[in-house]
């Protein structure tokens, strides 16, 4: 648990107010319009991997764009560096899909009329099963705002059924209390991805009109009462295309600058989840939608800044573009995903979250990784050594 | 003869040993503004130095600021 | 430029002068005057009963200076928080200078003593400055524990070698949240400077100046350095530009969007 240190700095909330970076961040519009390519080759001639504020604006402007194959260059250098010629696989487990929440842009929203479903902790563990048989030592249970079913207390025990299976075992799933993730912690649990969705309240209020997820503030807390309760990863993210991407970027990056700063010993993660068609969801109605390019500016942009932290890219992406971002800084990949509950075995027809554009078996993700000159790497950690 | 231990040295004292703490530092010669003083491991408050006793045989220590980095 | 905050009381100087190795107090005097410095640090030692020397402490002026004694000649925990008491019982002062150093050649700081004693320290209220090797994980370690600042050598006392732990100091910079006071082993007005480029809070200075010709003169080119440095900082340094060299594009693959 974090100790009594004098940490004197603001909290996450005034951070982001002072900056103006919770609403539309219109205060920085004229700033990135004006950014001068001579501004851009400063911001890329300091050292690549620390953080400043003015070095990822500088990075994610339009001015940016134009050096985006010097940026992939610096960012690919810099990636194989710290992480050396590895990928590091995973796979999601999707848990249940019975959701409280009726988030706009989800297919488990709640407002969706589909049989819902939810995997008991013997299915849960033959999902994994199967998961564990291709390869894979690394899992993420995922799951809806289904606190009823997909309790703590089910976490848990799902957690010590896998431990043995699994060399890490992370979690994606509604915002629990610090002490609820220390007791997820003993269990066995080591990481926890939770996506602020978006920084911009006006556009999370619209987004997320009711259940438990609708609170902005406590959403934006949960990062810090999971690196409180000890856990050593923590994955954050925004879902590309809510809102302007730039706007979104600069939040995140305040969001992990604060949280390395004031938890020392946790590692931070940033995913990249882009906005995909889902049941009853359909694309063309959100106005702010990343192109490939938008993408890699961001990509490559977060890692000038941020050398050390894990750039995690699920199945949503097109396998063409997955096999080329793994040399751009890219650390961490999931394969032949299915996120519906019970979708590896096959036996029940339930609804995707998101439809998946990458269904390569991980075998031949793996082969592609290989090819690209890099090691997939399936197990990094053994908990189990020493808990 | 009366002895004290004064900064781990054993000190005669012909003449007995001072009554209080402050005629000790007043003989010794010691500027009582700017000394700290144990004895028997115990802290002495300064302004507590004139009602303190000082009986035979107890470990007196007297320390003081000097030039330090 | 932006004032020196340590446990919630501001300093416009970052320049701290330690006051052993001067010829005489009214050198060291002088030297303090010159130096612009708001702290200074002292040590304990026993009176020496047969010998009436110089009372240094007369010379410094307590309304102007903040007196901060440090636990040299400690080397263990027990010790430093035995010193630490006494000097808080001569002066009232809570602010204490944390150095336990049991090697003698090197005077080098022990860390497993030097946490044992901050979180004691730190616990009977005391203001807790603690000199530490430039080891970024004990940095943190103290920080959680609560001392007012981390206080990393650059190189070893008296050696006036600059930074040697360089790489180190970088890193405890960029994650301290409390001040960071380089101590020990700047020997020139350009190596305090060149800590407080790469963003030192503050510097310790000792040696250098109390065994230079003129230590009044000597004072008063480190007080310009760290001001030059601290300016230069506050401004914004140039990087040196290291730029990436092409071999086969990676993002030819994106179309026109």
């Amino acid at each position: 648990m974090l100790g009594p240190g004098k940490y004197t700095s603001a909290d996450i909330r005034t951070i982001l107010a002072e900056k103006g970076l919770d609403g539309d961040g219109r205060r920085w519009h004229h700033r990135l319009e004006n950014i001068h390519p001579d501004d851009v080759e400063m911001a890329l001639s300091e050292p690549a991997g620390s953080y400043n504020f003015e070095k990822l604006l500088t990075l994610i402007s339009p001015a940016g764009r134009k050096f985006l194959e010097e940026m992939a260059q610096l960012a690919h250098q810099l990636t194989v560096q710290r992480f050396g010629r590895t990928i590091r696989l995973y796979a999601p487990l999707y848990l249940s899909n019975d959701c409280t929440n009726s988030c706009r842009y989800c297919g488990f929203n709640k407002e969706n009329k589909f049989e819902r479903t939810r995997l008991t902790i013997d299915q849960a563990v033959e999902e994994a099963n199967i998961i564990a048989s291709e390869g894979f030592r690394d899992i993420l249970l995922v799951s809806s705002e289904d606190r009823q079913f997909v309790s703590v207390d089910y976490l848990a025990e799902l957690a010590r059924k896998l431990r043995g299976k699994f060399s890490s075992i992370s979690i994606e799933v509604y915002q629990l209390s610090s002490a609820e993730y220390a007791k997820l912690f003993e269990s066995g649990i080591e990481g926890v991805t939770l996506y602020q969705e978006t920084y911009n309240r006006e556009a999370y209020r619209y987004y997320h009109p009711s259940g438990p997820k609708s609170d902005f503030d406590n959403r934006l807390d949960s990062p810090d009462h999971i690196a409180a309760a000890g856990m050593r990863e923590v994955g954050l993210g925004v879902l590309l295309g809510l809102t302007d991407w730039r706007i979104e970027t600069l939040a995140l990056a305040e969001h992990a600058h604060y949280l390395i700063k004031r938890y020392w010993q946790s590692h931070v993660s940033f995913s990249f989840p882009r906005l995909r068609p889902a049941y009853e969801i359909e694309c063309s109605q959100f106005r702010h939608l990343l192109s490939d390019k938008d993408l890699v500016q961001m990509i490559t942009a977060l890692r000038l800044c941020f050398a050390d932290a894990g750039l995690v890219l699920s199945t949503r992406e097109r396998a063409e573009l997955r096999d080329h971002l793994v040399k751009l800084g890219i650390t961490k990949l999931s394969a032949g995903s299915k996120t519906n509950p019970g979708g590896y075995s096959g036996h029940s027809g339930a609804i995707e979250q998101f439809e998946i554009d990458d269904n390569r078996s991980p075998a031949h993700v793996a082969a592609m990784i290989k090819q690209q000159g890099f090691e997939p790497v399936w197990k990094d950690w053994d908990i189990a050594f020493i808990r | 003869m009366e002895v004290l231990k004064i900064n781990g040295v054993e000190k005669q004292f012909p003449a007995g040993i001072p009554q209080t703490l402050t005629e000790l530092l007043e003989q010794l010669n010691i500027n009582q503004a700017t000394v700290v003083a144990e004895i028997d491991d115990k802290i002495i408050e300064r302004q507590n130095f004139s009602q303190t006793r000082v009986s035979p045989g107890q470990s007196i220590e007297l320390v003081r600021f000097v030039g330090g980095g | 430029m932006d004032n020196l905050i340590i446990a919630g009381r501001e300093f416009n100087s970052r320049l701290l002068i330690g006051t052993g190795k001067f010829a005489s107090c009214e050198l060291m005097a002088e030297a303090i005057e010159k130096s612009g410095t708001e702290i200074v640090t002292v040590a304990l030692r026993r009176v020496d009963i047969e010998n009436e020397d110089d009372d240094m402490l007369s010379a410094i002026d307590r309304t102007k200076y903040l007196l901060l004694p440090n636990t040299s000649g400690a080397r263990s925990a027990d010790e430093a928080i035995r010193l630490g008491k006494l000097a808080r019982a001569a002066t009232g002062i809570k602010w204490l200078k944390l150095e336990v150093t049991p090697d003698p050649y090197y005077l080098l700081p022990d860390p497993v003593e030097t946490l044992k004693a901050a979180e004691i320290l730190v616990k009977d209220d005391f203001v807790v400055l603690p000199y530490i090797n430039a080891d970024p994980i004990l940095a943190k370690k103290l920080e959680d524990v609560g001392t007012a600042t981390v206080m990393p050598l650059a190189s070893p006392i008296g050696s006036n070698q600059g930074l040697k732990t360089r790489a180190s100091l970088e890193i405890i910079i960029e994650q301290a949240n409390i001040p960071v006071v380089v101590d020990a082993g700047l020997g020139l007005p350009s190596h305090a400077a060149d800590a407080m480029e790469i963003g030192a809070d503050a510097v310790l200075v000792n040696t250098a100046i109390a065994t230079a010709t003129e230590p009044a003169e000597m004072a008063t080119a480190f007080k310009l350095a760290v001001e030059a440095g601290r300016m230069a900082y506050e401004t914004g340094l140039p990087s040196v530009s290291k730029r990436a060299s092409a071999s086969s594009p990676l993002t030819g693959f994106l179309r026109e969007q």
